[in-house]
Order: structure tokens, then C-alpha cells, then sequence
């Protein structure tokens, strides 16, 4: 209570001397906020922030001291350097900068950084232990008091005011100063934190291109095997980060000794030939001296570099490098080449360059080991294939070779045995059928060798057509029937009623039945049975051969596949090649089909066969005619397809409608030709290499020039949606038959030319020869011919006049009422009326023929290398003349 | 004079001619012989015969060559000849038919058949001489 009790003029003067002390404590916050503003605000850290603190500290630090001079001074190793002030003369700060301040007892600075605590000298003229009374008679103070700057336990520097006379400073003073001083350390740390921040994410961000650049090559290697490719990757990556101006990797051929530039980055061809042509030797080289040391070397100033430069060396300095570093290649314990990369300035290279290109030479010796192991794979491929190639050659003429004598063999023993000339006795009879069989023998065994060598070289192409299955069966059966007879075996043929077409090479698959069969026939003794039974299953057809036979030990159940491998048999007749089993067993394989066994020993065995049937519901097959179109000049289709064979057999469907197919075999390929030919059609494939089908067709959408030509996606990916959305026109899921190809492509075509209102072109197809018919149909349809066929001469005459058609196209040979009878009948003279006639034979037209045939017929067509589109164009252009003339429906 | 067709073989190996020539000889064949294409050119131009059975691998001019030169002189171009070869492979058989063989017989030949096969190509006598 007493004391409020106090006098009037105490409390007025104490009232005055708290609000001196309010103000002053505000105007301290102020300043320490302000301090604090400019330390939050600095977000940009660094010196220039740092010295916005310090700036701030040394300011208010002066005027709230009441000091004429206020100076931060910052440690530095054993002496200290002026960093911000308030109130100095730049004499001063010259004179400090030229006279360093040792951090001992002689100076204040250096009491309170030694001592970590506030010290004030009341005077410094005064203190016998103050030694810089150079510094004094600069700046002429008397007081000064400086506080420690301290960062985690360090003492960083100082912070020190000054008076100009005699006037210590207060305890409050005191505290401000240290208050002041830590901020200013504060914002020293804060800079050195933010820096140390920027540098580490600096750093991050350097480790992160590296790993990625290491990724990449990674992938490089691991994504492609063309070892240049990768090993430019390597270089370039290399040099781009390790900052560096070129660089190139070498391969080492211990054969000889040498490193070879294989590829080099930022360096110019002529430098490039030139260290290629230089002879860079493991023992007499610099790069060599790494690799055999297995260790990175760098030359920081090749002008410095001691003795006569090595061949290497010499050119890249004649050609203005200036420093490198060599790096070995090494795997595992050999040398497979180096990397060397170089800048046209001189300096040393870091050792976090060193590791970093240390970690491309481990990739690039990966690169490099795997480009020569693919290179050597290459090289046996191609002996392989080579080898195989001869072997196949080999096979081919010796089979030639054989068969020449073997006729010789076989014709005179037959000449004898016809007893062309003379009878024999029952001995001489005997022994001629012996030379006949081992002859006919020999020459099955050649045929099975030659088809076996061809199917292992993969040279055998089947022959595909679409027949009745029962008809081999039938064919089959009736090759063994006599032999079973013989034997007493009862051979019968069960077969469902919807065995329908087949599409397979129709002798391949005879072949494969009649060795089943007569294995069967073999192996069943006398008396016993063997069925055969034929089943359509969807989209398998299927036939199976089953004996009374002796069976098959399981054991042998698989070998007896292998050539010559025929089983625990009975050593009776040896007819057989030994390969026929193998022989089946890889044409059934080659038709997508397999072949099978179920056995019992004692009881019998079944072989078994089924080959897949795609289109079942298709009516024809692929035909098999080669046709002469290479000078096709219809409208123009791009084919991009990657497999040879499904490309051929693309565009020669288009040819035979009369397109002009151009191929391509890649994406790429393909749009350029797409772009330069303005195809009134695409055919593409979804599989391509590099760039797929999607990516081509989205291309093709994508640019105005071509987005309108329609693409017709064929494809093995029964993705018709996507096909679809991505803007393909049709989508067709292969096997794709010619028909429905065909069909799709006309679809897209522009209309004919030929009027709408103009009656379509007719034909009459007068031909004994279904194939012929079939041949004309599917070459004329496409083109919009309504085709009309006739089997034969008889009804010809009555067709061509029911039908009316614009043009007639006869065979010349054929039974009963042949061509010229019908030519007779249809135009008995010169100038009839009708349509005009053109012959398409295989017959030799001799000149009494010609004769007979001027003037009644257009012209001739012959069936030997026919041209078809040749031929429907010919016949396109008669057909419209009769059409103009007024004459034709 | 004579009333038997006129086969000219084309055969570089002699057993091989022998066996031929000796079973169309026994069928009722005039058989005219020759061992190189040349010679089968020559043959051709000066007989005349029905048919030309021809290898085609032969010595010299092979039988397609042969088969150009007959064909492209008048008096022998209709003369149809028939390849008889020893080629194993399946596409020897197309080629030889599109190069203007009239027929392929492959050996060994089966001597039962061989003279049928080899008649079956005889121009028909019964057709109208001009």
C-alpha cells in the first residue's frame, strides 16, 4: 500500500519515467518486429537477405543504444570481417578491411567471442589491455559494449556499439544488445539453413536427372538390341551430364589390343575418322593405361600434359580438346572398351563426375558385352541358315541324283516283269519283284527325306485348297483295301453326314491318311479290323484309324514319332520308311492340326488327327492361281503389313480386282506412302514393328491429307470397337478369305464410273472347268460383273439367250458340244447379231482354228499365265462398245 | 512311209534313254533319240517327229532352251513335247507347264503306263490335214 502513498512530484515523476520507459520498451519491440519482419520476409534467403537482417539489427541497435556506431562482425577462421554497420565512415571501413582484427583479448570483438558473453569497455583509452588504438584514433570512440553471436553452440561473430565519449551503457542496454545480436545470428542461421536447403535440393534435383538418364540407357539396353543405338544413348547422356562438350566409347578388341571408337557425341566426323584411323593400343596409350589400371584417369590441360602425346591424345588435342576423362569399360574381369568424355576448355573434372560417368561405363560395359554376344548370335544364325541351306540343296540334287539311276532300276525290272521280251521262270520272277520293291523302296524313302528336309528348313508350303473330306478318305481307304483283303482284315469307314469341305493342301492330308492307314494295315494281323471314323467338331475336323493291332508299349508311344523309329515290331515286312509317322506327324502340325496315339498294348491302337477349320461356313478356299499383275494400273491400295506372305497374298487379291497394292512393311513406311500415292484405300495390319496399326490409323485420322481414305484393319485382335472408334471403315479379323477382303476394299471403292442408270456389265461363263468358272467369278464380281456360269456347251446357247448378257466367254475344249459348237450356234455368221464372244482356252489355237473363228469372236484369251485383270479390263472395254451400240440389254 | 508315230527322246543318261526308247520301241513307237539340247534342236528340224519327250537338265542348252528354239521355229513350233525329269521339288512341275510343256512325266516312269502317257500327247490323226 505505502506505495501509492508517495509525494505528488514522485509520482509525477515517476509517472514520467514509466512512460519514458513504456516508450522506450514499445519503440525496442518495434525494432525487434521490424527485425523479425524482414527475417520472415526473406524467403529468397541467401547474402542479400542476411544482409537486409543485419541491416536492420545494426540500425536499431544504434538509435535504441544511443550509440554513434553499431557493426556486426562476423568470425573468420582466426580473425573477423566487417560485415553490416550503422554510422561508420567509409575511412573506417577502408581501414578495416586493409587491417585484419586477430580474434585475441586486444579488441572487444575478440573478448566476447572468446568469453561467449556481453562485455563493455567503459573507455577504451583507459583499458591497458585494449591494443587497437590504431583502430581508436580512426574512429575515436570511447565506450563501446558487444554481444556474441552465437548459432547452436558456435560463436559466429559479434555485434558491437560504440560511443564517441565516455558514457557507459545501462543494464537495459545490455539486454537489448544480446536481444539484437541473437537476431542477427538467427537470421544467419536462417540464411545458412535456406542455402544449405537449396543446395541439397540442388543437389536432389541433380541426383534425379542422373538416375534418370541412368534409367534411360537402362532401358535403352534393355529395350533394344542394336547396340549403336544404346551405346549413342550412353555418350550423349553421358556428356550432357557430366557437362562436358563430347565424348566417345570405345571398344576393345583383345584380339589385337586396340580400342575402337565404336560411337562419339559433339564430335565432328572428320575428329571421328581420325580417332578411328588412329591406332589407340592398350599398353602404349593414356586410355589404355585407365583400363589396365581399371581406374578413371583425367588430363586437365592436355598442353600441360608431360612427354610426346599417344596417338589418341594427338588428334583430340590437333583437334582443339583441351581436358578429358577415360573411364574403363570392365566385365566382369575383362576389359570390353572405355569412355572418354572432354571439354575444349582446360580444368579438372569433380569427383561426383567421375563417380557419375563411373556408373554410365558399368551400363555402357553391359551394352557393349550384350551388342557383341547378339552380334555373334547374327553371325551363327546366318551360318545356320546357311548350312540349312546347303543341306536342302544337298538333299534337293541328291534326290535328283537318286532318282536317276533308281529309274533305270525300276523301269527295267518292270520291263521284265511285263515280259516285254520273253517269259521267266518262277525264280527269275521272284527275284526281278525283289529288285522292283527295294527300287520303289529306295525312291519312298527319298520322298520322305526330301518332304522331312523341307519341312525343317520350313520350306514346305501347303498347297491349300477346299475339297470334300470324304473324297481322300474314300481315295485313302481304296489304296489299302486290296491289302487288307489280302490279310483278311475288315476295313470299314464310319463318317458323320456334315463332314462338309475342308481347306487344307489336299495331298499332304491323302499322304497323311494312307500312312496311317497303312500302318494300321501293317501292324493288324490277320483276320483283325480297322476303323476309321470321321467327325466335324465345330471348328476341328478330326479322323481316326483304329487297329486290332499289337499296340504300342506306352514307353514307345512318343518315340515312335522320331525318325526311323518304328516301335517293338515284329521284324516282318520292313516296307515302311521309318519316317512316314514323323512325315504325318509335321504336315498335320504345318495345317495348325495335331496328331495323336492311344494304345494298349495286345489290344489295338488309335492314331488320331485333327486339323482346325476356321471358316467353317466359307464356301471356297484361298485359291492358289499366280497371276501376272505387276503392271496393274488401277486405282492404287496401301497394304501395310509386316509378314511377307499375308502382304503377297493381300495384294495379289487386289490385283486380281484390278488395284494397284503398293506395300509397306512398317507403320512409318506406310504413312509416307499413304501421303505420297493418295490411295483410294488402306489395308492395315494391327502388328507391325516400331510404330503399331492403332498408332498408324490414328495418324491417318489425324491429318487432313488423309483422313478421308478408308482403311480396311485386318487383323489377328478381334478388336472391331476400338478398330472401329479409331475411324477404320471395316474391320476384318484374319484368316481373312480373299472374298471377304476383296469385298470389303470394293465396298470402299468410289462407284464405278459406268452410269447408274446403265445396266450392270453381264456376262456368260461357258467352261467344263469349275475352277475356271470360279476364277472368272471372283474376278469380275468384285468389279461389279453380274456373272452367269454354265458346265457345259448344251445349255449355253439357251443361257446366253435367257440372260442376254453383254459379253460371252467360252472354253474351247470341252466334252459333248464343244466351244466352236456353241460359237456355231450363237453366231453362225460373220455379221449375227449378238454378243460379242471371246474365247478363253487352254488349247493351242492352230491356224485351221483361227480360220474358223475370224471375225465371230473378239479375241482370244489363253488360260497358260493368264493375266486376269488384263483380261477383265479387255473384256470390260468389249462389253461397253456392245452396250453403246445399242445392241445389249 | 511308215504308219507309226515318231517320238523323239531327249536323254543325256544312257540307261535311262534305253529304258525309254526300248519300251516305246516295244509299244510301237518310232523312236528318234538325242543326248543334248542341241541335238534335240537339230533332231527336230530335220524329222519332224510327233512328239519330243525331254529331259530337263541336259548338258549344254538345258530342255527349256531347247524348248524355245523348237517352238520358235515354224516348221517344229506345234510339235508338243512333254518334260520327263528326275526334278523332285513340286514347283518344278508349274514351271515346266508354264513355260509351254505340253505335259510332265516324272521318274522313275512307270513302264506299264509310260506308253499311254506318251500317246496321249500324239497330235490326233483322225483331224482334218489341210
Amino acid at each position: 500500500m505505502s506505495g501509492f502513498e508517495e509525494t505528488g512530484d514522485e509520482a509525477v515523476g515517476g509517472a514520467h519515467q514509466l512512460a519514458d520507459r513504456l516508450a522506450t520498451t514499445q519503440e525496442q519491440l518495434r525494432a525487434t518486429s521490424d527485425i523479425l519482419k524482414v527475417l520472415t520476409a526473406s524467403t529468397t534467403g541467401g547474402a542479400a537477405s542476411r544482409d537486409e537482417v543485419f541491416d536492420a539489427v545494426v540500425d536499431s541497435a544504434r538509435r535504441l543504444l544511443g550509440a554513434q556506431v553499431a557493426q556486426i562482425y562476423l568470425v573468420q577462421d582466426d580473425s573477423f570481417v566487417l560485415a553490416r554497420s550503422s554510422g561508420l565512415t567509409p575511412e573506417f571501413v577502408d581501414f578495416v578491411s586493409q587491417h585484419p582484427i586477430v580474434r585475441d583479448r586486444a579488441t572487444l570483438v575478440g573478448r566476447v567471442t572468446i568469453d561467449r558473453r556481453v562485455h563493455q569497455i567503459e573507455d577504451v583509452l583507459a583499458d591497458p589491455d585494449y591494443r587497437r588504438t590504431d583502430f581508436q584514433r580512426v574512429g575515436g570512440y570511447r565506450t563501446m559494449m558487444g554481444a556474441p553471436m552465437v548459432v547452436g553452440d558456435q560463436v559466429v561473430g559479434a555485434l558491437n556499439v560504440w560511443r564517441t565519449q565516455v558514457a557507459p551503457f545501462d543494464e537495459a542496454a545490455e539486454e537489448l544488445l544480446s536481444t539484437f545480436a541473437e537476431q542477427a545470428a538467427l537470421a544467419l542461421r536462417h540464411v545458412e539453413l535456406f542455402s544449405a536447403l537449396e543446395s541439397r535440393s540442388a543437389e536432389l534435383a541433380r541426383k534425379v536427372d542422373q538416375l534418370e538418364a541412368l534409367a534411360e540407357v537402362g532401358e535403352a539396353i534393355s529395350s533394344t538390341l542394336v547396340a549403336d543405338e544404346v551405346l549413342a544413348t550412353i555418350v550423349s547422356h553421358a556428356v550432357e551430364l557430366s557437362d562436358t562438350d563430347g565424348g566417345s566409347l570405345m571398344e576393345f578388341d583383345e584380339a589385337t589390343g586396340l580400342f575402337r571408337v565404336r560411337t562419339a557425341y559433339g564430335t565432328s566426323e572428320y575428329v571421328i575418322d581420325a580417332l578411328r584411323a588412329a591406332e589407340i593400343h592398350i599398353d602404349r596409350t593414356w586410355v589404355g593405361r585407365a583400363a589396365r589400371g581399371r581406374r578413371v584417369l583425367q588430363i586437365p590441360d592436355l598442353d600441360a600434359a608431360p612427354g610426346p602425346l599417344d596417338p589418341h591424345l594427338a588428334v583430340l588435342h590437333g583437334s582443339g580438346w583441351r581436358s578429358l576423362v577415360a573411364i574403363p569399360l570392365v566385365r566382369p574381369d575383362r576389359v570390353v572398351g572405355a569412355l572418354v568424355v572432354r571439354r575444349k576448355s582446360t580444368g579438372s573434372f569433380s569427383d561426383e563426375t567421375c563417380e557419375l560417368l563411373a556408373a554410365f561405363a558399368s551400363q555402357s560395359a553391359v551394352a557393349l558385352t550384350n551388342a557383341r554376344l547378339y552380334q555373334q548370335l547374327e553371325q551363327q544364325s546366318v551360318a545356320l541358315a546357311e548350312a540349312s541351306q546347303h543341306k536342302s540343296e544337298f538333299l534337293a540334287s541328291m534326290s535328283h541324283e537318286l532318282r536317276t539311276p533308281l529309274n533305270a532300276v525300276i523301269g527295267f525290272s518292270e520291263v521284265l516283269l511285263e515280259r516285254m521280251f520273253g517269259d521267266l521262270n518262277e525264280r527269275q520272277e521272284d527275284y526281278l519283284q525283289d529288285i522292283h520293291s527295294a527300287g520303289r523302296h529306295l525312291l519312298a524313302l527319298l520322298g520322305d527325306i526330301l518332304d522331312l528336309s523341307k519341312i525343317e528348313a520350313g520350306r514346305m508350303e501347303l498347297d491349300l485348297t477346299t475339297f470334300p473330306i470324304d473324297d481322300i478318305l474314300v481315295q485313302a481307304l481304296s489304296l489299302v483295301r486290296e491289302r487288307a483283303a489280302l490279310h483278311g482284315i475288315r476295313l470299314t469307314l464310319e463318317a458323320s453326314n456334315e463332314l462338309g469341305l475342308v481347306t487344307a493342301d489336299e495331298l499332304r492330308l491323302k499322304q497323311v491318311l494312307l500312312n496311317l492307314l497303312s500302318n494300321a494295315v501293317k501292324f493288324t494281323p490277320d483276320g483283325g479290323s480297322i476303323v476309321v471314323r470321321a467327325w466335324r467338331d465345330g471348328e476341328e475336323v478330326g479322323v481316326t484309324v483304329t487297329d486290332t493291332g499289337i499296340g504300342i508299349a506306352p514307353a514307345d508311344q512318343e518315340r515312335i514319332f522320331d525318325s526311323f523309329q518304328q516301335g517293338e515290331r515284329t521284324a516282318s515286312s520292313s516296307e515302311g520308311t521309318g519316317l512316314g509317322l514323323t512325315l504325318s506327324r509335321r504336315i498335320v502340325e504345318l495345317h495348325g492340326g495335331r496328331l495323336w496315339l492311344t494304345s494298349t498294348p495286345g489290344e489295338g491302337s488309335t492314331f488320331g488327327i485333327s486339323v482346325p477349320q476356321p471358316d467353317a461356313d466359307r464356301e471356297a478356299g484361298g485359291d492358289v492361281w499366280t497371276v501376272d499383275g505387276d503392271d496393274v494400273d488401277g486405282p492404287t491400295v496401301v497394304v501395310i503389313e509386316d509378314d511377307p506372305r499375308s502382304a503377297e497374298l493381300v495384294e495379289l487379291h487386289l490385283r486380281a480386282a484390278g488395284l494397284r497394292p503398293v506395300a509397306a512393311s512398317t507403320g512409318e513406311q506406310g504413312l509416307d506412302l499413304v501421303r505420297a500415292q493418295d490411295p483410294v484405300a488402306v489395308v492395315l495390319d494391327i502388328h507391325l514393328p516400331g510404330m503399331d496399326g492403332w498408332e498408324v490409323l490414328t495418324e491417318l485420322k489425324n491429318d487432313p491429307a488423309t483422313a478421308d481414305v478408308p482403311v480396311v484393319v485386318v487383323s489377328v485382335e478381334p478388336e472391331r470397337g476400338r478398330g472401329f472408334a479409331l475411324g477404320a471403315t471395316e474391320y476384318l479379323v484374319k484368316p481373312v478369305s480373299g472374298e471377304h477382303l476383296l469385298a470389303a476394299v470394293t465396298r470402299l471403292l468410289p462407284p464405278p464410273r459406268a452410269d447408274e442408270q446403265s445396266p450392270r456389265l453381264r456376262v456368260v461363263v461357258v467352261d467344263d472347268d469349275p475352277l475356271a468358272l470360279k476364277l472368272v467369278r471372283s474376278t469380275l464380281e468384285p468389279l461389279g460383273w453380274e456373272v452367269h456360269t454354265c458346265a457345259g456347251g448344251q445349255q449355253a446357247a439357251d443361257l446366253v439367250r435367257a440372260v442376254a448378257p453383254s459379253v460371252v466367254v467360252i472354253d474351247l475344249l470341252m466334252p459333248h458340244v464343244d466351244g466352236f459348237a456353241v460359237i456355231d450356234e450363237l453366231r453362225p455368221h460373220r455379221d449375227s447379231d449378238g454378243p460379242p464372244i471371246v474365247v478363253l482356252t487352254a488349247k493351242s489355237l492352230t491356224p485351221q482354228d483361227r480360220s474358223r473363228l475370224e471375225g465371230r469372236i473378239a479375241f482370244v484369251a489363253e488360260k497358260a499365265g493368264i493375266d486376269l485383270p488384263g483380261l477383265a479390263r479387255r473384256l470390260a472395254t468389249v462389253a461397253a462398245e456392245h452396250v453403246r451400240e445399242g445392241e445389249g440389254p | 512311209m511308215s504308219e507309226l508315230p515318231v517320238v523323239l527322246i531327249v536323254e543325256d543318261n544312257p540307261r535311262n534313254l534305253k529304258l525309254a526308247r526300248d519300251v516305246l520301241e516295244y509299244a510301237g513307237f518310232c523312236v528318234l533319240v538325242a543326248t543334248t539340247g542341241e541335238d534335240a534342236v537339230e533332231q527336230a528340224r530335220t524329222s519332224l517327229p510327233d512328239v519330243i519327250l525331254m529331259d530337263l537338265q541336259l548338258p549344254g542348252i538345258d530342255g527349256f532352251a531347247a524348248l524355245e528354239l523348237i517352238r520358235d521355229h515354224e516348221p517344229t513350233a506345234h510339235i508338243p513335247i512333254v518334260a520327263l525329269t528326275a526334278f523332285a521339288m513340286h514347283r518344278d512341275r508349274e514351271r515346266a507347264l508354264v513355260s509351254g510343256f505340253a505335259g510332265y512325266l516324272e521318274k522313275p516312269i512307270s513302264v506299264r503306263e509310260f506308253p499311254a502317257q506318251v500317246r496321249r500327247h500324239l497330235p490326233r490323226r483322225e483331224a482334218p490335214e489341210p
